[in-house]
């Protein structure tokens, strides 16, 4: 046993001093070069393998080497906050425009100025002040069995509260960052008091106890356990470009629409953005790389798998997305969806949303 | 009880032994590991208290703490249910009786462990859904719609809790077989002689002595239970474990988080209260040097048939049912397995690292508590407070601590960091085993041992190690299958480039795309079978030694 003992701690000391000689992604760099090599740290909420390509795409076309850390948006906020002014951190990016505002709000971001990114990001998708851009699109919709409804039955947010829905809608839990970033347009448009009514129709008129995720809500619809599913709308697309045939059958059998929010207000959508840390030492390097994602070629990589809507309006349409039907974008400025985020949990609280 | 041969001794007596420790050079290791553990999650809850309230605050003590902790006990009071029902029964009848089979089971119901609480949620999730097999199944063949028929809801309390006491139920397995087993020949002799039938002998002799550790056993995993994140968010249910995680995400009010957390410690340090409690009340010392376990008496075959199918179906539910669809899915999408070996390495590199310096401080901890009951409960109390709070909440508190330091988070700080953050949330999983060797000790060893002059360290060495050596195995190989299931922490604090298996498991599965979640799901059961096996070979050791 002290045997035992005495070899478990030697192996320990060992895999110690291994582990910190052989961080993988700290390869040395090249001595003879006389420039030590550029290195971009990225603060990633996204875990796509198609990203890794478009990663390695940049770092042959530049020479750059990119550190990538991916985690959850409000892990990746408080590791640079502990990390304060020694963050290695230069680029943050995330599948929310209210994950986006809490870096801002966070101080943990500039402000990029660059005419290029003006002329590719349209106002409504990057920050008054900059401090963030977006880089693809994606829209929370409805999908729905269509030999129950018509698309006009399900035109606005609103249709969904009447009584003829009733033990008809399956959605996912609240604490989801797409129905906090929905339940934050409500109440910018209509205030907390009608946000609430709206979200406590919606608890009345569920078919079941919010669970799981988006494509569940889809897979229930062709179950027959419900006929309504608030659900983004690449999950949809996702599931008719599946290898499984089953999966293919539950696309084919369910229709998606974009409501609005009243007749002619146009439609929530959201975004995947970029922002630049305030940490960031190569401020060249952090444009360069947004201006990366937003090439034709860049957006391609971004949407490919993910099925999200490119940026661009050059970019052809990743596989299967022609299927979204064409919608007008609402007004209201993304920032809004982070302001009022803490305000849709409360409010879906009370309303008995889980 | 007078069958038993065997002293009855109130542990509380030994308090009285307190000043023992008081400047002693003892308490030096056990003070640094004690600061060690419950630093971390003094940093969380501390910063939570602190830091002032939060507009969330007001609104989580008036409308959702209570819902929470609730909920949280009514999924845990299932769970105790569950793995009792599950463990017990089972323990006795293989320590007990030969029926086929035995053998194979014996082993095979530790096997649960390597499945991580959420993985199984994923499985089940999929098996038992409305799209999954089984309904489908039922709807084809009867042509009745999703709401025509009742099918049990896993998205519900009890779902939860049964997933949670699928994967857990080994704890108390392994506990209640070794305390079984390692009972007296004698009593259960004496008992036999004097005509005590079956189920007398189990319900009247047997249970009431192996109780305190089966509760004992019982304790860590509701312990483990109540810091579950991943499962209970897959199946919506609002534990305080998810509302934690909510505090923090959708408020985006890591101090709220931090102050829900020490809910849960507080429930857990409950438990282990009671538990001491019982544990002192009931608790016997065994004397007689019949260690050997009795004759196994051989079932009828009826009733032999009926014990291979009760251990038969255990398998299936909490094995080899979700194993199976997990490999299906796997094959029916031709995941790519691509890019796993780097994952596989640092899975492996981190859980040897993690578990050699939680296992060196559970022995530390156990080993220097040992004659003071008091200092025996307070160490307890802070491995139990770090067992309870959840990965995420002691990553919190890793951050912050972080943050005093002014480092960045890459390279050997984060290794460094997150193998604190292990120490810190296993520890108790080491010191439970390791624990309830030591109790099985009988007390005049320690005294025979003083009485020849061996005390402290050369006791340590001479006497005690050797003593608690199987304990001690089984508790290394506990602390390696935990770790490399654990998630929050390692997403958390993972230097660059060392994702590991579960990460990426959890990536895929939170952007729904559990097909390809598949593969590293298994491979972290994979990982996990070889140290379960070994557990389940050393355990069969020691019980025919």
């Amino acid at each position: 046993m002290i045997k035992t003992l005495k070899t478990l701690t030697g192996l320990s000391l060992l895999i110690g001093a291994v582990a910190a000689c052989s961080n993988p992604a700290e390869t040395t760099t090249d001595e003879a070069t006389a420039e030590p090599q550029k290195v971009l740290t990225i603060y990633s909420s996204r875990h796509y393998d198609s990203d890794k390509a478009l990663y390695a795409m940049f770092e042959a076309e530049t020479g750059a080497r990119l550190d990538v850390r991916e985690a959850g948006a409000s892990q990746l906020l408080e590791t640079m906050k502990a990390e304060g002014d020694q963050s290695p951190a230069d680029i943050i990016i995330a599948a929310d425009a209210g994950s986006l505002w809490r870096f801002k709000d966070a101080g943990l971001t500039q402000a990029l100025e660059s005419a290029a990114l003006a002329t590719a990001v349209p106002a409504t998708y990057r920050a008054s002040d900059n401090q963030w851009y977006g880089i693809a699109r994606r829209i929370r919709g409805i999908a729905y069995d269509p030999s129950r409804w018509d698309a006009s039955e399900l035109s606005t947010w609103d249709t969904l509260t009447q009584e003829d829905k009733a033990g008809e809608i399956c959605v996912r839990s609240s604490s989801n960052i797409y129905n906090l970033s929905l339940m934050g347009e409500i109440i910018h448009r209509y205030g907390e008091e009608s946000a609430q009514d709206w979200a406590t129709a919606i608890v009345s008129n569920m078919a079941r106890n919010p669970q799981g995720g988006d494509t569940d809500q889809i897979r229930a619809i062709a179950a027959g356990e419900c006929s309504i599913a608030i659900v983004n709308h690449y999950y949809w697309i996702r599931l008719g470009a599946s290898d499984s045939e089953a999966d293919q059958q539950v696309a084919a059998s369910t229709s998606f629409l974009i409501p609005e929010f009243v007749e002619g207000s146009g439609s929530h959508v959201n975004i995947t953005g970029l922002a630049v840390a305030k940490t960031a030492d190569n401020l060249q390097l952090a444009e360069e790389f947004a201006a990366f994602l937003l090439t034709e070629n860049g957006q391609s990589y971004i949407t490919r798998d993910t099925k999200e809507l490119p940026l661009l309006a050059s970019t052809p349409l990743p596989d299967g997305v022609d299927r979204v039907p064409t919608f007008t974008p609402s007004d209201t400025h993304l920032d809004v969806y982070g302001e009022n985020q803490a305000d849709a949990q409360r409010l879906f609280d009370l309303a008995g949303w889980n | 009880m007078t069958l038993l041969v065997g002293i009855s001794a109130k542990r509380g007596q030994t308090r009285f032994q307190m000043p023992r420790f008081s400047l002693s050079p003892r308490i030096i290791p056990p003070s640094l590991i004690v600061a060690l553990v419950g630093l971390p999650v003094f940093a969380a809850v501390l910063t939570g208290l602190t830091a002032g309230d939060g507009a969330t605050w007001d609104h989580i003590l008036q409308n959702r703490l209570i819902p929470y902790t609730l909920t949280t006990l009514s999924v845990l009071f299932i769970t105790a249910i569950v793995m009792l029902g599950l463990a017990v029964p089972v323990a006795w009848l293989i320590t007990q009786y030969d029926f086929p089979g035995r053998a194979v089971f014996s082993w095979a119901m530790i096997l649960p462990l390597a499945m991580p609480g959420y993985v199984m949620a994923y499985a089940w999730a999929d098996l038992m859904g409305v799209a999954g097999p089984l309904q489908s199944w039922i709807r084809e063949s009867t042509g009745l719609s999703a709401r025509d028929y009742w099918f049990p809801n896993l998205f519900s309390a009890s779902g939860l809790a049964f997933v949670l006491a699928t994967t857990l139920f080994p704890y108390v397995y392994i506990i209640a077989r070794a305390a079984f087993s390692m009972q007296s020949r004698a009593s259960i002799e004496a008992a036999r002689s004097l005509g005590a039938r079956p189920f007398d002998l189990f319900w009247r002799v047997s249970l009431p002595v192996a109780l305190p550790a089966i509760l004992g056993g019982l304790c860590l995993a509701l312990m483990e239970a109540a810091a579950d994140y991943g499962a209970a968010d897959f199946l919506g249910i609002q534990t305080l474990g998810v509302g934690i995680i909510r505090s923090w995400q959708s408020f985006g009010e890591p101090n709220t988080a931090a102050r829900l957390a020490l809910m849960l410690i507080l429930i857990a340090g409950a438990f282990l209260i009671a538990a001491r409690i019982f544990q002192g009340r009931r608790g016997t010392q065994q004397t007689s040097s019949r260690w050997q376990s009795q004759e196994r008496a051989k079932l009828s075959p009826l009733f032999g048939f009926c014990a291979s199918a009760a251990c038969s179906s255990i398998l299936l539910v909490c094995f080899a049912a979700p194993v199976f669809r997990l490999v299906w899915l796997a094959l029916e999408n031709s995941a790519s397995a691509a890019d796993l070996a780097p994952l596989i390495r640092s899975t492996l590199l981190l859980g040897a690292l993690g578990a050699a310096m939680a296992f060196a401080s559970a022995i530390i901890f156990s080993l220097s508590s040992k004659r003071s009951a008091a200092l025996q409960v307070a160490t307890r109390l802070i491995a139990a407070a770090g067992y309870a709070a959840p990965g995420a909440v002691l990553g919190l508190g890793a951050l912050y601590i972080l943050r005093e330091t002014g480092q960045a988070l890459s390279g050997s700080v984060a290794i460094g960091f997150l193998v604190w953050i292990y120490v810190s949330r296993f520890t108790s999983a080491g010191v439970e085993p390791i624990q309830a060797s030591l109790a099985r000790l009988p007390k005049n060893l320690d005294l025979a041992a003083q009485s020849l002059g061996s005390t402290g360290l050369r006791q340590f060495l001479r006497v005690d190690l050797p003593l608690i050596a199987p304990g001690a195995f089984a508790a290394a190989l506990i602390l390696f299958v935990e770790i490399l299931k654990e998630l929050p922490a390692t997403l958390m604090l993972r230097p660059f480039g060392w994702d590991t298996l579960a990460v990426r498991a959890h990536a895929y599965a939170t952007d729904e795309r559990l097909a390809q979640a598949t593969l590293p799901s298994l491979l972290i059961v994979l990982a996990g079978l070889a140290p379960v096996l070994l557990l389940s070979w050393r355990l069969g050791q020691t019980e025919r030694t």
